[in-house]
């Protein structure tokens, strides 16, 4: 039997130090499921939940409290941050981080823009050849005469500055758009302007029936978890992930939520192609659809409401606007086709009978539409029109009565804290503006939400910027725009007397566009061109676009750097600021995103015009006084505690919840469109684009168009005849996370091939694996016309039969640059295509490609073809090295 | 002194594996002198996730089972190990780092699978319930802190009150047979289902309503599908047979023998209307 009682003395568990972090990656100034860092020896030795009392009375907080049936939602006692949060370190230790600043061994800049050869540019090298390492002194000399030289040739708006995105969460060394403080105060630059990419359907057509939203979701969305949580019957998540997406923005609050609604009664049922990690937990029911084809789905349920007299028709009457335009084209007057059930069904592969089931079980109850993000409802061809049909089922049964909302699960309308009572819950940033260095700290944060150069390239137009010198397009694509933004017309470059040009050096640092935007393939080919004189790239990781770059300045991450973060998103338990003390000291030679800036500022004479005269300690108290926080804690007693919960405001019951007003009486209440109601019929839309067939004045089934053929009745079919569906990443957000070795062990995180190699799941049905003689674990090639992927097939009943499900977002590792990944980055050969041809979002989700397996002799054949490719230095646990890329490095 | 124990629900896991991570975030690289060797940094699971998928296209569930070390009242491991293994006065069962070297056949002595051999230690690694912590003044190990649905519950299972202790009561051994005393128990162990959705052939309509009867293995369940026309009879024991029958008014019952190997769907089940 065993010894008892020899246990060892009492343990040394001290740490030097705890600082607190906001460790989501949702980044710029939103924050995050705030978390603990120990820090012992220099080193970090443990990331954990913060307990928010600990330093205060929970009761200080007010926590709220939503029951139904007797039983209650409330906040934990804890932060409840995503896995990655937990294991944070292993991004600031990643054997990926680039430890010095690198030059692209064959870049000369003495070389003429297209000069090859000893002593050129060698462009065509780009994403191709190694990398040196250079001292900081040397890299900002190199950046500082190409700007001047830039500058001098072209004018400042020939720099193109990619600097938005989602990234850590830090006010003053922002991950994004630092470069922005520089350019400037330079004349300028272009700006890559951010589609909103998980949003598309709703920014392109949802806006267009309830009015501009929040980013085209229904807003007001006041209060709207409390409305659900006592009077929905049913919650239909379409598309979205809630227990994955959410992670990446404020933890697990979305997780205990769905939780509350199964515990109460609330059925939810969940409409994607995958069982996704939401449905296999909290799913009544799972209705699986064939990507991107829920806009027929949609429309057989109108069909049935309207045959069966089943919807609203006083509020269809007076809150709505073309129903009989809708009406008339559902049942088949306008083009001889009724969309009936069977109609739909041999679109979207839903048995008729259970779509009769669903419209009419729909029809009775109180039922809200939730989301996290579009999953694979609104991120395809032609999302628009899926996204502009939902509304129109919500119109149909009483949007804003009690129980019917649209809802993005718990990333708003949970209640609302003292200082943000009454606005947004952005309206807090507003304080900022117009305080002494309020656009100063704001200005990296707006390349995200905002368009605001002088000079603007949607990001799903940059490679066909380059490739054809100019791009029109229809409205900005920035986040905050209105609505009628959408009508107007740009062209790039803008006329040459107000200082337009070409771009012809691309400064970045959010260098993922290869493996989260449209035909990422397109980035290989393009920034090869010679009128693309100098790369640079400044990033705490050699990753993605980064390998095609000039110039690599190394950055840090937030574990290594002093700063502040407002975590006042919804969805945790409570809103929070953190003061976000350095927890080590920087890794290698690396500088935050703001310093790297600074250094390059002072080689061009600009450093007192970027930082203002104010230090980082300077901007770190003037975001807390900006942004009125000194009205609710001392500086002193912050910067003592180095954190603070902002208490539920004790009137958060009272405002109403959603759309309610409006439901009550639309004409007090209009929402902010033309005629103030629901435009079912957009007259707006049909007078600004009286021949679009691809986004007409009413929303439609566009089988095809001239933007996209991705259907499986296409041509294509016959070659490609699967359906890609690509989330946000489980283990992922974005390009963000894919070096954690430790979620790589995840059933669902890698799968490692027959060559050790860890290779991007790919979700295949037994049925369709069987067919192609696939087998679980085997290396398969997903491809299309515009490359191929390699990736690791998953057999799983989870993903339905002619669908494959990939997440986007996995590290480029290219065997052959614009051709054959095998890091498994899936939007390599996504559709070049914009969501249609008026609106410049990206269609990543849903297009036509084949999977087969790899065998052992194709692999050899590829590494005899590529020795460079595969000789790469590759980590068994994390995956791609820096050294795999640097001369000598290690 | 306490009695440590755990209570898995595997009911409220949602899989988002941050137990296994924090857990590696304590351990991976980093020594525990006295209570544990560095952790390698990949390939250990002291918290293993055992992801379970049970039914077929499109009825299908998932679990994830948090499998740690069951902390056993008669632990195995320790038998004939010398004092490399011992058993705490708080029951938490230790392998001593030191004592416990290069004896690989103290890895090969749980039937759980829970003791991992650390090549490059020489040694065999578990679940401590991160004992260095609660030494420490700490209430709960790492993946209880970082469980963010309840479904790990962690205590003294002498306190009566205690939420380990009530949650006990609702809890199961994974394997009783083993007779092992296991201070780990779970809730809601995936079992076998049976399930399927029923329609009407004529109307092309869901049936909502039918009786469906499943017989055998001496007993009796009755379910009446729901507005889908689903029906599911859920937490089947393994390896049983049974007799199924479909009925409703008008129309021509059927039924089927299933096998719970597994679980089992049977899909789209069409009545005809009775003659």
């Amino acid at each position: 039997m065993a010894a008892i009682g020899n246990e060892p003395t009492k343990p040394d568990t001290s740490v030097d130090k705890t600082v607190y972090k906001a460790l989501g990656l949702s980044g710029g100034i939103f924050g995050a499921s705030p978390c603990a860092v120990d820090v012992k020896d220099g080193k970090i030795i443990r990331i954990r939940p913060l307990h928010w009392g600990e330093k205060y009375d929970f009761q200080s907080f007010n926590p709220w409290k939503i029951t139904r049936n007797g039983k209650a939602f409330e906040p934990l006692h804890k932060s409840v941050p995503a896995p990655w949060s937990l294991a944070y370190k292993k991004r600031t230790y990643s054997p990926n981080r680039v430890k010095y600043p690198l030059k692209r061994v064959d870049w000369d800049p003495s070389g003429a823009p297209d000069s090859t050869g000893p002593g050129g540019r060698n462009p065509q090298n780009r994403g191709k050849s190694k990398f040196v390492r250079i001292s900081w002194d040397e890299a900002t000399d190199l950046i500082a005469a190409e700007i001047k030289r830039i500058h001098k040739e072209y004018g400042p708006l020939a720099i193109l500055v990619q600097g938005d995105g989602h990234g850590e969460c830090k006010m003053i060394h922002a991950p994004h758009g630092c470069s922005t403080l520089l350019f400037d105060k330079m004349g300028g630059f272009t700006q890559q302007v951010r589609n909103p990419d998980s949003w598309e359907g709703w920014y392109w057509g949802a806006k267009h029936v309830w009015g501009k939203g929040f980013i085209g979701m229904m807003a007001p969305a006041d209060n709207v978890v409390k409305d659900i949580c006592e009077n929905s019957d049913m919650v239909v998540v379409w598309g979205g992930d809630p227990e994955t997406t959410h992670w990446g923005f404020r933890g697990q609050l979305a997780s205990r939520l769905l939780f509350f609604w199964n515990q109460v009664g609330i059925k939810q049922v969940y409409i994607c192609p995958d069982l996704n990690y939401s449905a296999c937990i909290h799913g009544d029911k799972w209705i699986p659809v064939l990507p991107n084809t829920d806009a027929a789905l949609q429309l057989a349920i109108i069909y049935t409401w309207i045959t069966e007299g089943t919807y609203d028709k006083e509020y269809v009457e007076t809150h709505t606007v073309g129903f009989d335009k809708i009406k008339a084209y559902v049942l088949g007057e306008e083009d001889g086709t009724p969309k009936t059930p069977k109609w739909a069904s041999a679109k979207c592969g839903v048995p008729t009978w259970t779509i009769k089931a669903l419209a009419r079980d729909w029809a009775k109850k109180a039922v809200t539409i939730g989301h996290y993000f579009a999953g694979g409802m609104a991120r395809g061809p032609y999302a628009h029109e899926p996204a502009r049909l939902e509304v129109i089922l919500l119109g149909m049964q009483g949007l804003g009565k009690p129980g019917v909302h649209q809802t993005q699960i718990a990333y708003t309308g949970m209640p609302k804290n003292i200082i943000a009572g009454g606005k947004d819950h952005m309206g807090t940033f507003g304080n900022l503006v117009g305080t002494p260095a309020g656009e100063r700290i704001l200005k990296p944060h707006r390349g995200t939400p905002t368009a605001w150069g002088k000079q603007m390239v949607p990001k799903t137009l940059i490679e066909e910027a380059i490739k054809k010198g100019t791009v029109d397009f229809w409205g900005t694509g920035g986040h905050e725009e209105e609505t009628a933004n959408q009508y107007k017309k740009y062209t790039y470059p803008i006329p040459k007397e107000d200082g337009g040009t070409e771009f012809h050096m691309m400064w970045t640092d959010t260098p993922c566009r290869q493996t989260c935007w449209n035909c990422g393939n397109d980035v290989a080919e393009t920034v090869r061109d010679p009128k693309i004189e100098c790369v640079v790239a400044q990033h705490p990781w050699l990753e993605n676009d980064c390998i095609f770059a000039d110039i690599v300045l190394p950055t840090n991450t937030t574990l290594e750097v002093d700063d502040i973060s407002p975590c006042l998103r919804d969805g945790d338990s409570f809103q929070s600021v953190i003061l976000m003390r350095k927890a080590i000291e920087p890794v290698g030679e690396s500088k935050s995103d703001y310093e790297a800036i600074v250094e390059v500022a002072k080689k061009l004479g600009m450093e007192e015009a970027v930082t203002e005269g104010f230090t980082v300690e300077d901007l770190i108290h003037l975001t807390y006084t900006g942004m009125k926080f000194d009205k609710i804690i001392s500086w002193e007693e912050f910067q003592e505690k180095d954190y603070f919960v902002i208490p539920v405001s004790p009137e958060w019951e009272k405002w109403p919840a959603g759309l309610f007003n409006f439901y009550k009486d639309p004409e007090a209440n209009p929402i902010p469109t033309p005629t103030g109601k629901l435009e079912f019929y957009s007259e707006s839309l049909a007078e600004a684009f009286p021949n679009d067939e691809e986004r007409p004045p009413i929303p439609k089934w566009i089988e095809k168009g001239i933007t996209h053929d991705e259907r499986i009745s296409s041509k294509r079919a016959q070659a490609y005849p699967l359906l890609v569906l690509s989330n946000h990443g489980r283990w992922r957000v974005h390009a963000q996370g894919d070096d954690i070795p430790w979620s790589k062990e995840a059933m669902t995180g890698k799968v490692r091939g027959f060559d050790g190699y860890l290779y991007e799941p790919c979700w295949i049905n037994p049925q369709d694996a069987a067919a192609r003689g696939i087998q679980n674990g085997d290396i398969v090639r997903v491809h299309n016309e515009r490359g191929s992927v390699l990736c690791g097939a998953l057999v799983f009943e989870r993903v339905m039969p002619g669908a494959v499900s990939i997440d986007h977002g996995a590290r480029t590792d290219y065997i052959i640059p614009g051709r054959l990944d095998r890091g498994g980055a899936i939007n390599t050969i996504t559709p070049e295509g914009l969501t249609s041809r008026h609106a410049a979002g990206q269609a990543t989700t849903a297009f036509l490609v084949e999977v087969e397996r790899v065998s052992m002799q194709q692999m050899d054949e590829w590494r005899r073809n590529h020795p460079e490719a595969f000789a790469r230095e590759y980590d068994l646990a994390s995956g791609l090295r820096f050294n795999a890329w640097v001369e000598g490095g290690r | 002194m306490p009695r440590y124990g755990m209570v898995v629900d595997v009911t409220r896991c949602n899989g988002c594996y941050n137990c296994f991570i924090a857990c590696k975030d304590e351990y991976c690289g980093i020594a525990r002198p006295g209570y544990s060797a560095p952790q390698p940094m990949t390939g250990q699971t002291w918290m293993k996730i055992l992801p379970k998928e049970r039914g077929q296209f499109p009825k299908v569930k998932q679990d994830y089972i948090a499998i740690p070390c069951m902390q056993c009242e008669k632990p195995g491991c320790a038998e004939g190990s010398d004092g490399a293994v011992y058993k705490r006065g708080d029951g938490i069962v230790m392998v001593d780092p030191e004592k416990a070297k290069d004896r690989p056949e103290i890895v090969s002595k749980c039937p759980y699978r829970v003791i991992y051999w650390n090549e490059i230690e020489q040694v065999g690694q578990k679940c401590t319930f991160c004992a260095h912590l609660l030494d420490a003044g700490w209430k709960e190990p790492r993946c209880v802190e970082a469980c963010p649905t309840g479904t790990l519950i962690f205590g003294d299972l002498d306190a009566p009150d205690s939420a380990v202790s009530q949650a006990w009561k609702r809890a199961e051994a994974m394997h009783p047979e083993y007779g092992m005393g296991d201070k780990v128990r779970f809730i809601g162990l995936p079992k076998n289902f049976v399930a399927g959705a029923v329609v009407f052939g004529d109307k092309d309509e869901c049936a909502k309503g039918a009786t469906v009867t499943l017989e055998g293995e001496g007993r009796e369940a009755t379910a009446v599908t729901d507005g889908f026309g689903d029906f599911e009879f859920e937490g089947l024991p393994g390896g049983a047979s049974f007799t199924l029958s479909i009925a409703a008014p008008g129309y021509m019952g059927q039924t089927f023998t299933v096998k719970t190997s597994k679980s089992i769907y049977l899909g789209d089940i069409i009545l005809e209307k009775s003659s």
